[in-house]
């Protein structure tokens, strides 16, 4: 059903959007045929951009999935837990020293992703404070805002740094080329693969560290394995779309509705339900206000909040 | 029980009178600092209307205002921060936290970027306010302000305010963004002198107000049956002190914008320095008016002629700390 949905999706965006095409046009420029106009809108506007918001739903909603059991907490994600902002101020810095770079960016924003993350997992280590779902998050809430602080602090001092950050900031898959993608998928095939390495264990951590050991995992490389993969994956994402709130959320929220307790189901559904989210974000901050376009942060945040509160809702926080 | 509890023991009048002491610094500080220096003396000359005109023109008509929106506004956040702390007895439940700094911008900006709303900015963020606070209690279900419910809802709260003022920000021309900026980040640059009287009216109220109910509020500290045993009548009491805390964040943040953590951190000064077991409300007036002062005059002369706004300042030299609280060990989520 989902990968059914998935592909509905795709559709969708290749062929809806602000632009003077009409739909059957759309299908005709698929096959390489109708106006040039056409063409160009699809292959070089509409189909990068649905394939970076694929990738950054995978990327986004596996990180999310990973931390949550990481830390054994339903609201660990990486936009409310301060690694987004962690690898957006780090590309901050980067734009403000001159970057400009695609490569070099993503790598920056791997570096600062990797700090923010190895700082919450330090902190779920603080005694007490794992067990605190609500702690964590304003902690992590802090962490952002203080990290949002130093970055309009930097906008201050340099006016062409400002405009770039202020754009990039609300995040937005518009405007990205596939070159952009190229150079981030390397370092998500990565991550994928230490996804599939560490997801067993992981699954036995969800029983206690004690019965991992005993089953033969070590769980401080696990962690490590998931500190790096959710630094890899955030930093890509943030690279490619600017800091996202709440896709690390709401994806693995439906995934675990849809796969049940088991992590390594609900890893492999955030495959199929990422790609389905941002998609489906993106069309509607497309086609919300035509001919203008919503900025797509703005979007997962009306989207994500509600979920959050949907979570705290619930009768009792659901335990993981 | 007659006397308030500004009179009731020799620490809270040592603490109070240090923390008025430091305030008066503060003032005399943000008098004199800036582009042009005058010196301390000369500033009180200025202000008994003596000295050159130069220095009266400064002081008075360009620098006065600053410090009396920078006071009056840091003064109304911590009361309020002070306040919605005992009622929660949870001392991260403070308007920042809670989301109603967000609103309240979100609604402000609405009226400044111009979305078809005639009210003026401070009344659009009282507003705001209020609206945040009802959504809060009604997500938080039969909860009330306890527990983890009513933060969490703040904070979904909040993201979906600051998404919305974003959105509004990227919709409109460059010009109403730029006009809307210093709502968004806490300046004490926008203000105008109405919003600054409506903001020391509403002060003025609320603190009266708090320290009529200062023996009731008290009494908070001990569970629910025992405040009731005591005779207070919890309901009313949470109401009244809800909607005060609400008017005295809307009205500052119509003045200064969200500069949500000195709503955290001045009530925690006061109540680390005063005599425990009760709610000091005159010194988290008192050190949320520095507080707030100081970051302003920092964030004036740092980077002279550059110009930080009071909101980056306080949460740059802020969150560090409220990240001390949320990471340390002990628990102790309110004496």
């Amino acid at each position: 059903m989902a990968a059914s949905l998935l592909v509905a999706l795709i559709f969708m965006s290749l062929l809806l959007g602000a632009g003077p095409v009409s739909i059957t046009d759309s299908m005709l420029a698929l096959v390489r045929q109708g106006s040039d106009e056409a063409r160009f809108i699809i292959m070089e506007l509409r189909v990068p951009r649905t394939l970076i918001a694929m990738t950054t739903g995978v990327a986004l909603g596996l990180a999310g999935a990973l931390l949550q059991s990481m830390t054994r907490n339903p609201l660990a994600e990486p936009g409310l837990l301060g690694v987004s902002a962690g690898s957006g101020f780090a590309v901050a810095v980067a734009i403000l020293l001159g970057a400009t770079n695609a490569t070099l960016t993503t790598l920056v924003a791997q570096i600062g992703a990797l700090v923010g993350c190895a700082v919450v997992i330090a902190a779920t280590r603080v005694h007490g404070l794992g067990n605190d779902p609500v702690r964590l998050v304003l902690a992590g809430a802090t962490l952002s805002g203080l990290l949002l602080a130093l970055t309009s602090m930097m906008m201050l001092v340099d006016q062409r740094a400002a405009d770039e950050i202020r754009f990039w900031i609300i995040g937005s898959v518009a405007g990205k080329t596939l070159g952009d993608l190229t150079s981030t998928l390397p370092s998500i095939i990565l991550a994928i693969g230490i996804v599939a390495v560490v997801a067993r264990p992981l699954a036995a951590m969800a029983l206690g560290e004690k019965s991992a050991v005993g089953l033969g995992h070590h769980p401080g490389r696990v962690r490590f394995l998931v500190v790096l993969a959710v630094a890899l994956l955030v930093g890509a994402a943030t690279a490619l779309a600017g800091p996202l709130i709440f896709v690390g959320l709401v994806v693995p929220f439906i995934a675990r509705a849809l796969a049940g307790p088991d992590i390594r189901r609900t890893l492999w559904y955030c495959l199929a339900v990422g790609p389905c989210v941002m998609l489906a974000a993106d069309i509607l901050s497309r086609l919300l206000v035509v001919p203008a376009e919503l900025p797509l942060g703005v979007l997962t945040a009306l989207i994500g909040a509600p979920v959050l509160l949907l979570i705290v809702r619930a009768g009792r926080m659901p335990s993981l | 029980m007659t006397r308030t509890a500004l009179f009731s023991n020799r620490r809270t009048v040592i603490a109070n009178t240090v923390l008025l002491l430091a305030m008066l610094t503060v003032v005399l500080a943000s008098l004199a600092m800036g582009t042009l220096h005058i010196p301390p003396d000369q500033v009180v000359h200025a202000l008994l209307g003596q000295g050159d005109p130069l220095t009266r023109m400064v002081v008075h008509d360009l620098r006065l205002q600053r410090s009396i929106a920078g006071l009056a506004s840091g003064a109304a956040l911590a009361v309020a921060g002070c306040v919605m702390q005992s009622l929660a007895r949870n001392r991260l439940a403070t308007p920042g936290i809670i989301g109603i700094d967000n609103a309240a911008t979100a609604f402000a900006v609405a009226s400044v970027v111009g979305t078809g709303i005639a009210l003026a900015p401070s009344t659009m963020a009282l507003v705001g306010a209020a609206t945040a606070t009802a959504l809060a209690f009604g997500l938080a279900g039969a909860n009330g302000t306890r527990g983890y419910r009513f933060i969490i809802a703040g904070l979904g709260i909040g993201a979906i305010a600051g998404a919305i003022t974003q959105l509004m920000l990227s919709q409109v021309a460059i010009d109403d963004a730029n006009a809307a900026y210093p709502w968004t980040v806490g300046s004490l640059n926008s203000r105008d002198r109405t919003s600054i009287l409506i903001l020391s009216a509403g002060l003025l109220t609320g603190y009266l107000c708090l320290q009529a109910l200062a023996r009731s509020l008290n009494a908070l500290q001990f569970s629910d049956p025992v405040a009731v045993a005591l005779g207070i009548r919890l309901r009313t009491l949470r109401v009244i002190g809800l909607s005060l805390s609400v008017l005295l964040t809307g009205c500052a943040v119509a003045v200064c914008g969200p500069v949500g953590l000195i709503a955290l951190i001045a009530p925690e000064l006061a109540r680390t320095v005063c005599r425990p077991g009760r709610m000091p409300i005159t010194a988290s007036a008192l050190a949320g008016a520095t507080l707030m002062l100081a970051a302003d005059t920092i964030g004036r002369t740092l980077f002279s002629p550059l110009e930080v706004p009071v909101g980056v300042i306080t949460a740059i030299l802020g969150s560090p700390y409220l990240l001390w609280i949320l990471l340390r060990p002990a628990n102790r989520s309110m004496r």
